[in-house]
């Protein structure tokens, strides 16, 4: 026999238990990757801020982790495999450290080389919002800012999910107040509350709260009215928080909510 | 034309050199001697720890410390605000993007990353990327060496497999991306599993680089580098003709094979044998990754570090 057959049969022998490996590595992959797709997301995981659909999220994410680098609150984590997600995938867990976008642009978004994390649909809403500023009548264009204009339009253009208050569980609707710390001592996160005196986040447990009805979720909500605000029931007249379509599911509300369980949480938006 | 591809293997061998024109005999020297008179260097080897430990530790210290002088992780990174992509990474995405049109979304900086990474690498050396930079190539090191201590005390034998695996692996992990619409290689990617593991944290897919590491100390010596990475087979292809490579002068060469044994890739040192060389000069092909343990070992300084056509450019 001469060399080169051996050498073919060898590869030839080598080659067919290689391309059997992918075929399992593929049947298993499209498996752990695709069977689940859309249910994957949960109110636990999150998809960081402008994330396009799950499915081109899945392969245009290369899992380098820089959007977990740049995020300043630490918010951004890769999936391991156990968590149900495709692995090495971005995720917010909210609950434990929700985006409090005291990054101020998005950067997340900014720096994701594959643009996995969209930023065109950020850059486009900052723009028409500072031109439709400097076109509204008898504004004098000298005090408008227009860093801050965008900046709030690319904010209010997240569309992570959408919080639901769970009114079993609510203080509000329980006509209960709050006073003390939201999550303990024990609470690690950290956020930029819209009343705060600083440029930065700072940890929860550093503030006290005091309300007569509890309405953390709608003081501290980044966003503001657009996105949540404490009304009257149309039957009850009783004070509670009402999710509006400006809610960008950034997640404030489910980690400063003092109730074990949180009473709100965020359905991720599954395209 | 295409003599630069080229190894010089297909021409006739040159006639060996005579014992009295061999380097020992030269120096006076008894042969066995002055082959073991190397023996002990590290010079390369400890400069290519330091730096392959230190462009890692890079990584974390920038996210420790929240610094951007190295950002990321070896799938995708920030040098100093400045975008590097793995190339197999973007070839899968280009892959998939192109055929469901994703690929016009993919930022500048996706470009530029993929393209400055090709470049960088291509002038240094291509698979230079696996022994300077690869943190399992670092274990993997470790493991040979157990490896071969199990070997030499009989414990275990050596399975040797055909290189060419990894074009059928290259081919099919890009099918694979293809067919399942996902990144499934990175999945398994030793580099990234690692690289990961190091900045952001380790995780359960650790075991799986463990489970490999076992594999090629009891089975099959440096399984992963030579028949399966992508990673690296893609970089061998860049630095086919890349200027940065290994020289062997085959005047200075006493024959020992001692670079051969010390060589992660020793098919590329083919002309070390004695009467194998086809030219005085012979430059080691594009799978050799640069990592000069045979420059360490070599008693008689035939092999060097050189940059192709720096004579004539000078």
């Amino acid at each position: 026999m001469a060399k080169g057959d051996f050498d073919r049969r060898e590869f030839l022998k080598s080659g067919a238990i290689a391309v059997g490996a992918l075929a399992i590595i593929g049947t298993g992959a499209s498996y752990l990757d695709k069977a689940p797709m859309g249910t994957q997301l949960t109110q636990d995981f999150l998809r960081p801020p402008g994330a396009i659909s799950e499915i081109k999220f899945m392969y245009g994410c290369i899992k380098c982790g820089l959007c977990v680098q740049i995020c300043p609150v630490d918010a951004i984590k890769l999936a391991g495999i156990h968590e149900g997600l495709s692995y090495g995938t971005p995720y917010i867990d909210v609950r434990n450290q929700a985006c409090d976008f005291s990054c101020d642009a998005l950067q997340c978004v900014e720096t994701c080389p594959t643009a996995v994390l969209e930023f065109d649909q950020f850059r486009d809403a900052g723009t028409a919002a500072v031109e439709k500023a400097s076109k509204e009548p008898d504004v004098d264009l000298s005090k408008v800012n227009p860093f801050e204009v965008q900046k709030v339009a690319m904010k209010k253009a997240v569309k992570m999910g959408k919080a639901h208050v769970n009114k079993s569980t609510c203080l509000a609707y329980n006509r209960e107040g709050f006073k003390g710390i939201s999550r303990g001592l024990d609470f690690d996160g950290i956020l930029r509350a819209p009343d705060s005196k600083y440029a930065y986040a700072t940890p929860l447990k550093d503030q006290e709260f005091d309300r007569e009805i509890c309405n953390l979720c709608v003081t501290e909500c980044p966003i503001g009215e657009t996105a949540i605000i404490f009304a009257q029931g149309r039957r009850s007249g009783k004070l509670h928080p009402r999710v509006l379509e400006g809610c960008t599911g950034c997640g404030v509300c489910v980690m400063v909510c003092p109730t074990s369980k949180p009473s709100i949480v965020v359905e991720p938006i599954k395209s | 034309m295409f003599d630069i591809l080229r190894s010089g293997k297909h021409k006739t061998a040159l006639k060996p050199k005579p014992l009295s024109q061999m380097p020992h005999t030269e120096l006076g020297m008894d042969y066995k001697v002055w082959c073991d008179s190397h023996k002990g260097t590290h010079k390369w080897r400890n400069i290519r720890w330091s730096v392959l430990i230190f462009m890692n530790l890079l990584f974390v210290i920038s996210f420790v410390f929240d610094l951007s002088i190295l950002e990321g992780s070896l799938s995708g990174s920030r040098l100093i605000g400045f975008y590097l992509m793995d190339p197999y990474n973007a070839l899968q995405l280009l892959a998939i993007s192109s055929t469901t049109g994703y690929v016009v979304m993919l930022t500048m900086n996706f470009w530029i990353g993929v393209i400055t990474i090709l470049l960088f690498w291509f002038l240094l050396g291509g698979r230079s990327y696996c022994s300077w930079m690869c943190p399992y190539h670092l274990l993997s090191e470790w493991a040979e060496k157990l490896h071969n201590y199990l070997i030499k005390k009989k414990k275990i034998k050596e399975h040797i497999f055909q290189r060419s695996l990894r074009y059928v692996f290259w081919v099919g992990f890009l099918l694979l991306a293809l067919l399942t619409q996902n990144l499934v290689f990175e999945d398994l990617n030793m580099v990234g599993i690692i690289s990961r593991a190091m900045i952001y944290g380790p995780g359960l897919l650790l075991l799986w680089v463990l489970a490999v590491l076992l594999f090629e100390i009891v089975y099959s010596k440096r399984f992963w580098c030579r028949y399966v990475c992508p990673i690296g087979t893609t970089w061998s292809m860049v630095g086919k003709l890349s200027p940065l490579a290994v020289k062997f002068d085959l005047d200075k060469c006493g024959f020992c094979r001692d670079c051969q044994a010390v060589c992660l890739v020793p098919h590329e040192l083919w002309f070390v044998q004695r009467g194998k060389a086809t030219q005085e000069v012979h430059y080691a092909g594009a799978d050799c990754t640069r990592c000069g343990l045979c420059i360490d070992t070599c008693a008689g300084n035939a092999l060097t570090y050189t940059i192709k056509g720096w004579g004539t450019i000078l």
